[in-house]
């Protein structure tokens, strides 16, 4: 068994060893018709510092609804979160939120999109522009710091909007599927970049995805999730070298393993659902 | 068609209606009824000798400038107070909607009673007229937002002014130019219906008293007078919208190099 699932079991209490603790946490959404939708049930989870952390499952299983409560977006309907220890109540302003669409500031250029989070009480105006250069060079933006949203293509303001959240050194980013809308190709190289960022800041980062070797790709743990009620099926470690290769991650040590077990239960989902 | 195609049909369609005016009046209608092009350009020229139509032009603008300004910012205000606080928004908004039912010009004789036949009673008007049309057009604006932008710089530790100028004014600006924009021809409405109820200057005196003793070249020369006003106000309107709005208007894609 991973150790993931220990963790699971483990009972949450106020650990400085988890920056991250999701403890017992259910969502139940009221529909137009007053019907209860449960969109979370029972959620366990625990995130380390440091970690990188995927969230993969089929749509609807409330794997963007688990990111929104840690945000504190929205309350649990049961359950509470811990974050550094402390219970999640309203807006969490330590975290940092990459949504699925970039959703950059149209009326800002990149620059400033990217210095947004960058509070001048704690940034002196020196401090904030080299951090901005900093992360604009990072994404590769450099040269476009005046330009607006508008006029970059999807790959640059998914870039922007990365580093946006990173900018500012929020201890943990939350990403919601952010590379779903881009292609094959695209996707791969902001794959590795988001990787060769991490390397070097090593922010904790939890990262929903609805797609299988993305969530390996990238993870340290991948947390597989079941809809209907959404829940956490497994989590499953990822025991592959880093840095990775993101070009030729099928090729790598322990890649085929993981993604096996990954598939595994999806499998076992899709066969229940064909019955 | 090409660009210089359509200015040249445009002029034409303009000038030979003109034309068609000039020849008209005189041979086939009274001109009395209709003046003509050449009279009302003399009389234009004439008006503005004497200095009369400078300081009836004068009044009318001294009107609009400060009602118009008055009634945007109240209008965008409020619009923009309703859109943050649901509970205002509840308890005020039927009676805002009720009171937008009324049509506002037949207000103005009740503003002549409460302010007198000078200044403040059309100023009274004017921002009737411009408050509701900004309100609406902001408070839509407010209900339209993609909330996703304020829930994003709120979750980077914005809040306050900085919340309020720097993310949620931009992102309904739209909206406030367009009901700044709309308002402005009715901001003009609001002056000359003041002036038409009961004044003693003013554009819409003007061209009441012009009509009284059939000078029509005179009212013609009024509306004229109030269609380049309102021109003016509006490329001011638009300059500074382009301004604030530029990052709208710049959509040339850049390839990407990935």
């Amino acid at each position: 068994m991973s150790e993931g699932a220990q963790g699971i079991l483990k009972p949450a209490q106020n650990d400085p060893e988890f920056v991250i603790q999701v403890d017992g946490v259910s969502k139940v959404f009221q529909t137009p018709s007053q019907a209860n939708l449960d969109a979370l049930t029972d959620i366990k989870l625990d995130v380390r510092p440091g970690e990188f952390v995927t969230v993969v499952g089929p749509s609807g299983c409330g794997k963007s609804t688990l990111l929104k409560l840690i945000a504190g977006f929205l309350p649990p309907s049961a359950g509470r979160i811990l974050f550094q220890g402390d219970e999640v109540r309203g807006l969490n302003t330590r975290v940092g939120y990459v949504p699925q669409e970039s959703k950059l500031f149209p009326w800002l250029t990149v620059e400033e999109n990217v210095g947004f989070g960058l509070d001048s009480k704690r940034y002196s105006r020196a401090d904030r522009e080299r951090q901005v250069s900093q992360f604009i060079k990072l994404a590769g933006l450099a040269g476009f710091e005046k330009y607006y949203p508008a006029q970059l293509s999807g790959g640059m303001s998914k870039r922007a909007s990365i580093v946006r959240a990173l900018a500012y050194e929020p201890p943990v980013i939350l990403m919601d599927e952010p590379f779903g809308p881009l292609d094959a190709q695209t996707r791969m190289v902001l794959q590795d970049e988001l990787l060769k960022i991490w390397e070097q800041k090593r922010q904790t980062i939890v990262f929903v995805t609805h797609d299988l070797v993305e969530a390996v790709a990238l993870a340290d743990r991948v947390v597989v999730m079941a809809h209907r009620p959404g829940k956490i099926k497994d989590i499953i470690q990822v025991p592959m070298a880093r840095p990775r290769n993101i070009f030729e991650i099928h090729r790598q040590e322990g890649f085929d393993e993981a993604y096996g077990r990954l598939w595994n239960i999806f499998r076992h989902e899709l066969n229940l659902s064909a019955r | 068609m090409s660009a210089v195609g359509v200015i040249v049909v445009r002029f034409a369609i303009i000038g030979g209606f003109l034309l068609l005016w000039q020849i008209a009046s005189g041979p086939w209608i009274e001109p009395f009824l209709i003046s003509s092009p050449s009279r009302i350009f003399l009389s234009l020229i004439a008006g503005f000798q004497t200095g009369d139509l400078f300081q009836h032009t004068w009044v009318t603008f001294v009107e609009i400038a400060i009602g118009f300004p008055v009634g945007a910012i109240a209008g965008i205000s409020l619009g923009y107070a309703f859109g943050r606080s649901k509970l205002l928004a509840e308890i005020f908004e039927p009676i805002i909607i009720a009171l937008n039912g009324i049509p506002r010009t037949a207000l103005a004789p009740l503003f002549i009673v409460w302010l007198g036949i000078s200044l403040w009673s059309k100023v009274g008007v004017v921002f009737l007229l411009t408050f509701f049309l900004n309100f609406f057009n902001t408070y839509t604006g407010m209900r339209q937002m993609d909330q996703e932008y304020v829930d994003l710089a709120r979750l980077m530790g914005v809040k306050g002014w900085k919340l309020t100028f720097k993310v949620i004014f931009p992102a309904i600006s739209p909206y406030v130019f367009t009901g700044i924009r709309t308002s402005i021809p009715f901001a003009v409405i609001g002056a000359i219906v003041g002036e038409f109820v009961a004044s003693t200057e003013g554009l819409g005196y003007f061209i009441r008293m012009s009509a009284g003793i059939f000078k029509t070249a005179d009212v013609f020369v009024g509306i004229i007078v109030l269609m380049i006003m309102v021109i003016i106000i509006d490329k001011i309107a638009e300059m500074i919208e382009r301004r604030a709005l530029r990052w709208q208007s710049q959509t040339e894609h850049i390839q990407i190099q990935a």
